[in-house]
């Protein structure tokens, strides 16, 4: 065999597998096409706009640079493919006050404004598709969402039911400053090495807000929604926002 | 034997020494240098497993943060240590098979600092926490061009060797080399200019993150590895591949069949169906070129089984394709879909074929190939037995605990995670064992690298032994289980045997 055949061989060999599975799929995935909501009760057909907020290109940022993907995902997979929708918060919570059962499988609306999906590779901790909610709605009880956040990253184990938590400690995100006069509001309350006040730093708050933006509670259109359908209300399938769900004694989830 | 023979046989020895001579420096400064960075890699190894069950270990700074410390220990042992031994091995080959002197030494070496440097801006910039959080990509963007570049200061020689190359037989192991120097940069451009350059989908750009990991493994690595095993098996125990058709079937499969693995690991993500599938069957359909090129290569070297316990690079490369063969039977276990694929997809398993790839398999071969080569480029032989096999044994430990975590582990983890109606905590905690596990072994492998490393210095050194005996791993200098390399007249002198 000359080496103009090996070459040619293998590059269509190659070519082949690179054109079908990359080059084709990357760039017909970079224009998704908009989806439509189908028609409310006024008739009116409204295209779906994925909503995300906070500061999700440099909180994304600090989530990379620190190795978070390394121990955390951010899939919901299709039950073919994994049990994650029946946790009763990673997809969306299964008990949600405001609106019933949220919980569905990722789409790929769900990294808007991001330039890479953080699916990750390894679940060391939870998946974080749903965090912001969880955080919300379940974590913070009589503090903000964002305060709960902060003294999870300074000291994931600081709560005796997380005692056996593996997730390092970010205290570098957090500054330590000396206590002159009244106590900030953002201020942990944790003591830092020096006695000093605890506040964190522009990366803690950004990567906070990101981290708050990671959640299920979107209405999305029914091609989108594969939810787990709740048992009670047979009937209601057309609207395409469930009027009220009277469906919480029903929960097939446990309780985690 | 006619005086025309021993003419011809004087020619070729002076031919081999001199290519050894023309490429001792950029060779050795590959080996040392990738050596230096399996070291580090392997520190950075122990401190980011530690830290997987022990959080509270060495967390007061941001450099040692487990996310940093992993990012770089696997960047360190892929780029630092994996690719330089690869282009030890690869430019030392490519001159040997196309019998050509290095003219551009040089240039090779001067390539091989920048590619050092690069590796080294990269590690740093990770644990400064400038990382893109694209696994095994997490050198920030300004490394992968210098990188690139100096590839093809280090590669391109190589080309041109092959092309004017005395006219004649191309050997499979030159196939398998151009073959690797082909699809790396392919697949590395194509990878860093959609991530970087391009920007698109971000779940896609994530499909190619995990195509690229898939492709450096199978379509960089283990090409490599192949062709420097399918050199060093004849070579050294002196007997002609087993079926030379076999080797070709193997070689093509492995390029028809890997280029659409990779993609499995985004079952279940917004990306279009059959990619996912097609990615678990070419993954597992790997048991093809792996298992045709194992059989063959372990029916050519067991044909003399004494060879392979005496000869070091034998054994090593032997154990090498035992963990390819291992590393096959993870392939196919790991990525059943519908049954394993769910289990293993984000579980320590991933990580552990990884490891299990680029060492059981990977550095394993080219341990081999060092431990043949190094004796001919400087002209001295490997000091001490007990070191070599110090450096075998301790990896062998290593490296089977770094197995059973990744197929027995993973899945065990993978169960825990499945099971929705538990706590989350019950499957973290699964993890906790396996973790302690994989810690154990990285120490054993430094352990035995420690030894490798001494060594290896020693030799460049100038330091290892003047005589004309090869260093068994037997005490007794019987008949030496060198074939038709028995010869490599480290004293000088070219005779004719």
């Amino acid at each position: 065999m000359s080496f103009r055949t090996f070459f040619l061989s293998l590059f269509a060999s190659f070519g082949v597998a690179w054109l079908a599975i990359i080059v084709v799929p990357y760039f017909k995935m970079r224009s998704i096409e908009p989806l439509s909501m189908g028609e409310d009760a006024i008739g009116t057909d409204a295209v779906f706009i994925p909503k995300r907020a906070g500061r999700i290109t440099d909180g994304a940022e600090v989530y990379a640079e620190n190795g978070c993907y390394l121990c955390h995902s951010q899939l919901i997979r299709p039950t073919y493919a994994g049990n994650d929708l029946f946790r009763p918060d990673w997809a969306g919570l299964a008990a949600d006050e405001d609106r019933g059962d949220t919980r569905r499988e990722t789409n790929a609306y769900d990294y808007a404004g991001e330039d890479f999906a953080q699916i990750g590779i390894m679940r060391m901790g939870p998946d974080l598709s749903n965090l912001g909610r969880r955080v919300e709605a379940l974590y913070s009880k009589n503090i903000s969402p964002e305060e709960w956040l902060y003294r999870h990253l300074y000291n994931p184990r600081w709560k005796p039911e997380r005692r056996l938590s593996t997730c390092p400690s970010f205290r570098f995100l957090f500054n330590e400053t000396q206590l002159t006069g009244n106590p900030s509001d953002e201020a942990l309350p944790f003591a830092g090495k020096n006695g000093g006040e605890i506040s964190p730093k522009p990366e803690a708050r950004a990567l906070v807000s990101y981290l708050l933006s990671l959640k299920k509670d979107q209405a999305v259109p029914d091609s989108l929604n594969f939810a787990p359908i709740t048992p009670a209300p047979a009937e209601q399938a057309a609207p395409a926002v469930p009027a009220k769900p009277a469906d919480a004694p029903a929960e097939e989830a446990p309780a985690p | 034997m006619s005086t025309d023979k021993i003419t011809s046989n004087e020619q070729d020895a002076q031919l081999r020494a001199g290519i050894d001579r023309s490429l001792r420096h950029p060779v050795m400064f590959f080996l040392t240098s990738g050596a230096a960075w399996l070291a580090v890699s392997i520190i950075l190894g122990i401190v980011s497993s530690a830290k997987m069950h022990s959080p509270e270990f060495l967390d007061s700074c941001s450099w040692l943060t487990y996310g940093r410390t992993q990012a770089a220990h696997l960047n360190a042992l892929i780029y630092g240590w994996g690719f330089q031994a690869a282009f030890g091995l690869v430019i030392w080959l490519m001159a040997r098979l196309s019998r050509q002197e290095c003219r551009v030494a040089g240039i090779i070496l001067t390539a091989g600092h920048i590619w050092n440097l690069g590796v080294s801006a990269g590690i740093i910039g990770i644990l400064a926490g400038h990382g893109t959080g694209m696994p095994w990509m997490e050198f920030p963007s300004f490394a992968w061009p210098v990188l690139l570049l100096s590839y093809f200061a280090i590669v391109i020689w190589s080309f041109i060797q092959f092309q004017v190359r005395p006219a004649g037989h191309v050997y499979i192991s030159q196939w398998y080399l151009m073959a690797a120097m082909i699809w790396f940069p392919w697949v590395y451009i194509t990878a860093n200019v959609l991530l970087h350059i391009v920007p698109g989908n971000p779940v896609m750009a994530a499909g190619i993150n995990a195509w690229y990991k898939s492709s450096l493994i199978f379509l960089f690595f283990t090409p490599i590895a192949l062709g420097v095993a399918f050199y060093l098996t004849p070579k050294v125990s002196g007997r002609p591949i087993r079926s030379y058709s076999l080797a070709k079937t193997g070689f093509w499969s492995l390029a028809v069949i890997m280029p659409w693995a990779g993609m499995q690991k985004l079952t279940g993500a917004p990306i279009p169906y059959f990619i996912p599938y097609l990615g678990a069957g070419a993954t597992v359909l790997f048991f093809i070129p792996a298992f045709t090129a194992a059989m063959n290569l372990l029916r050519t070297a067991f044909a003399d089984s004494e060879a392979v316990s005496n000869s070091p690079t034998l054994r090593f490369t032997m154990a090498g394709i035992v963990g390819l063969i291992v590393m096959a039977f993870a392939a196919v276990f790991l990525n059943l879909p519908g049954s394993t694929l769910k289990l293993s997809q984000f579980s320590m398993s991933g990580y552990g074929f990884e490891v299990l790839a680029l060492y059981a398999f990977f550095s394993l071969v080219m341990f081999g190939g060092i431990y043949f080569i190094v004796p001919r480029i400087t002209q001295r032989e490997w000091l001490s037995r007990r070191l070599i096999k110090m450096h075998f044994f301790f990896s062998i430990y290593g490296i089977v605990t770094v197995a059973i975590v990744a197929i027995f582990g993973g899945i065990q983890q993978g169960i825990g995670q499945e099971a929705f109606d538990q706590p989350w905590t019950s499957a973290a905690l699964r993890a906790y064992p396996y973790a302690w596990a994989i810690t154990i072994a990285w120490c054993f492998i430094l352990f035995s690298n420690l030894f490798f490393f001494l060594h290896l210095t020693v030799m460049w050194l100038r330091l290892g032994r003047r005589s004309t005996h090869p260093t068994l791993l037997v005490a007794s200098h019987g008949h030496s289980p060198h074939g038709a390399e028995g010869d490599i007249d480290n004293s000088g002198t070219v005779s004719a045997h």
